[in-house]
């Protein structure tokens, strides 16, 4: 199963405190029994070694042991730039969205409400479409931190049908 | 021209592997995993293999550099409380694809497809070959030990099978003469018929083979001799763990290729006499590899003797690199240094090198951890030039513990088009990586691709766990 982590969750994964459903994605990634993938590609890639000690860290490893792919970032780019050309995206994570479409990667983790929409957004990622990730939501305009939730999150987590070609 | 790939290995009962099918071998093939999980012993097999399918000789399980032992210690071993009997065979099988390329660098489409198995028996102690079977889809043909030693021929197509008496062949007293015989049936493939009388084995199949039936066997037996047949095909070249320690001097001797690579002084002596046009393209090419590793930059010949049988020594010379006021930057040439002098791991290296780049070397190479006292930047270069080698019809089939070489091998072929990069053509589909995973009596191979971009494929998920478990501590995650 293949995931995008957005930049500004990185640290739910990769850092050092991270709550149960950040751990839990990390475990699914990196643990013995982790199925997980996680690709990477295009700006975002920048973006994330930027984000995170942690991830920066791993990379590497991850990517020897084949639990990190990387995409050239000729192809995301390009899948960007047509993206931006007709104007699909609302947020302004088109890189993340044309990530997805190169590499057929339908797990986002992410707590950005516009990328979320997009992710979702069938007209944007289909066959199968998009699920989301996220460990936060909005109650009476304050933030409010989701604890994991076995059925939901671990639910994506199990999911076969998020896989890169 | 025409040469062969050996696409797929098939392990049965033999050492650590209970039933192994479809394992990808490719141009470029990396055998990865534990230590005693078999992978030494997998390029045992293949050497066999050879041996029998393309040098039409007996197998040796104790020839250096691997010695196997006897039938008891190879065959699979099952634990007491199997219920299964303890196997009496182990075998082993190939497939053999021709690679023919057209002038427009294309593969012709519908090339046949061999596999070429063979059966081995407990016999005293040792392990004899038993059984040598060629198939290509539903027609086949076999060479098979009866229980009182003789060899009986048989064939098959699907209209039915049949036991083949052949005039022209006489008893084989030896496996050698049944390898010959083997072959010989093969390589008459086109006179068969007339020499053959047959009996049918399957009641319920066709009574003798029909004209359709020996088109196909001719054709079946006529293709793959024509392949293998080929002075294109040498004995495989397998290097031992642990090459030979250099000498100060050495005398001259044969330039029989040996594991240790004690024969590559005296080969290099020999060409530096015998052929100078020949040498120079040879030095250039082993200095090209010596730069790119950081190893050496000049390698030559000095003779002790006032003629062609004297004593003679190895010199390596590293140049440097100064750098003045004003950014300006020079070379130093360094001193001759005797190989003994300079550190080991150019003589480890060195006869791996030199069989690779040798104007006759072998088509199939089956190296054991090449990167022995190498530094990494010098184990990547040895990447790359696996790479660049395995791209010229060459056969690479390396056992190794390197990241760092596979690491190279994966970022040559995500840019192999850049050529700055580069020089290998290999394409992602040309490398297999193969990782040995032990379970409790079995070892499972898991076959492992790359992609494009230079992506692991298909890793289980044990893949380089204990490496992921290190870098979580390290980085206190």
């Amino acid at each position: 199963m293949c995931a995008i982590i957005d930049s500004n969750s990185v640290h739910e994964v990769f850092g050092e405190n991270r709550h149960q459903t950040g751990e839990k994605f990390f475990d699914w990634l990196c643990g013995k029994k982790g199925k997980g993938r996680l690709v990477v590609g295009g700006k975002l890639r920048g973006e994330l070694h930027r984000g995170s000690q942690g991830f920066r860290g791993m990379a590497e490893e991850l990517y020897a042991s084949g639990k990190l792919r990387h995409i050239s970032d000729e192809k995301v780019d390009a899948e960007m730039n047509k993206l931006d050309e007709q104007g699909l995206c609302n947020s302004d994570d088109s890189h993340i969205i044309a990530l997805a479409r190169v590499t057929g990667a339908r797990l986002l983790y992410s707590n950005d409400k516009d990328l979320k929409d997009d992710f979702t957004n069938h007209n944007l990622i289909n066959g199968p479409r998009g699920k989301v990730y996220s460990t936060r939501y909005m109650r009476n305009g304050n933030e409010v931190i989701k604890k994991y939730d076995r059925s939901a999150h671990g639910g994506l987590l199990k999911n076969p049908d998020m896989c890169c070609p | 021209m025409g040469f062969t790939t050996v696409n797929q290995i098939t392990l049965k009962n033999f050492r650590c592997f209970r039933n192994e099918e479809g394992i990808r071998l490719a141009p470029l093939t990396l055998l990865v995993g534990e230590n005693s999980t078999g992978k030494t012993s997998f390029l045992a097999m293949i050497r066999a293999l050879w041996d029998v399918a393309y040098i039409k000789r007996d197998p040796d399980f104790k020839e250096d550099p691997y010695d196997l032992g006897s039938f008891s210690d190879i065959v699979h071993y099952r634990g007491s409380r199997d219920p299964l009997p303890i196997p009496t065979t182990f075998e082993a099988g190939l497939d053999i694809v021709p690679q023919f390329v057209t002038e427009n660098n294309e593969q012709p489409k519908n090339l046949p497809r061999f596999n070429f198995k063979v059966v081995f028996e407990k016999r005293g102690a040792v392990s004899n070959l038993s059984q040598m079977r060629l198939s290509s889809g539903d027609v086949w043909g076999e060479y098979m030990s009866n229980k009182d030693g003789h060899w009986q021929a048989r064939f098959g197509t699907k209209q039915g099978t049949w036991n083949a008496n052949h005039r022209l062949i006489g008893k084989a007293s030896s496996n050698d003469d049944a390898i010959w015989n083997f072959n010989y049936w093969l390589f008459s493939g086109p006179n068969t018929k007339e020499h053959i009388s047959t009996e049918p084995i399957d009641p319920q199949g066709a009574n003798s083979p029909d004209s359709s039936d020996w088109e196909k066997i001719t054709k079946l037996f006529s293709n793959f001799s024509t392949l293998t047949h080929s002075p294109f095909h040498e004995r495989a070249y397998a290097s031992a763990p642990v090459r030979s320690k250099p000498h100060r001097t050495y005398d001259p001797a044969r330039t029989i290729r040996d594991p240790e690579g004690d024969h590559i002084p005296m080969y290099l002596a020999d060409m530096y006499l015998q052929d100078k046009g020949q040498w120079v393209a040879l030095k250039k090419a082993l200095e090209e590899f010596g730069q790119n590793s950081g190893l050496f930059d000049d390698i030559t010949i000095n003779y002790l003797g006032e003629h062609e049988g004297g004593p003679f020594q190895v010199y390596i010379r590293k140049h440097h690199l100064r750098k003045y006021e004003g950014n300006k930057k020079g070379i130093i040439k360094g001193p001759h240094r005797n190989l003994i002098d300079v550190g080991y791991g150019v003589s480890q290296a060195l006869p791996i090198i030199m069989e690779l780049l040798r104007p006759d070397a072998s088509p199939i190479f089956l190296f054991q951890q090449p990167e022995v006292h190498l530094h990494p930047s010098a184990q990547a270069a040895l990447g790359s030039l696996f790479c660049e080698i395995a791209s010229t019809k060459r056969q690479l089939i390396i056992e190794t513990h390197s990241d760092h070489l596979i690491n190279r091998v994966r970022m040559d072929i995500r840019d192999r088009k850049k050529i700055q990069f580069t020089k290998t053509q290999l394409k992602p589909e040309d490398v297999s990586i193969l990782f040995f995973e032990r379970g409790d009596l079995d070892v499972k191979i898991h076959s492992l691709r790359i992609d494009d971009d230079g992506n692991i494929l298909n890793a289980p998920q044990n893949y380089r766990s204990f490496f992921l478990e290190e870098t979580k501590r390290s980085l206190g995650l």
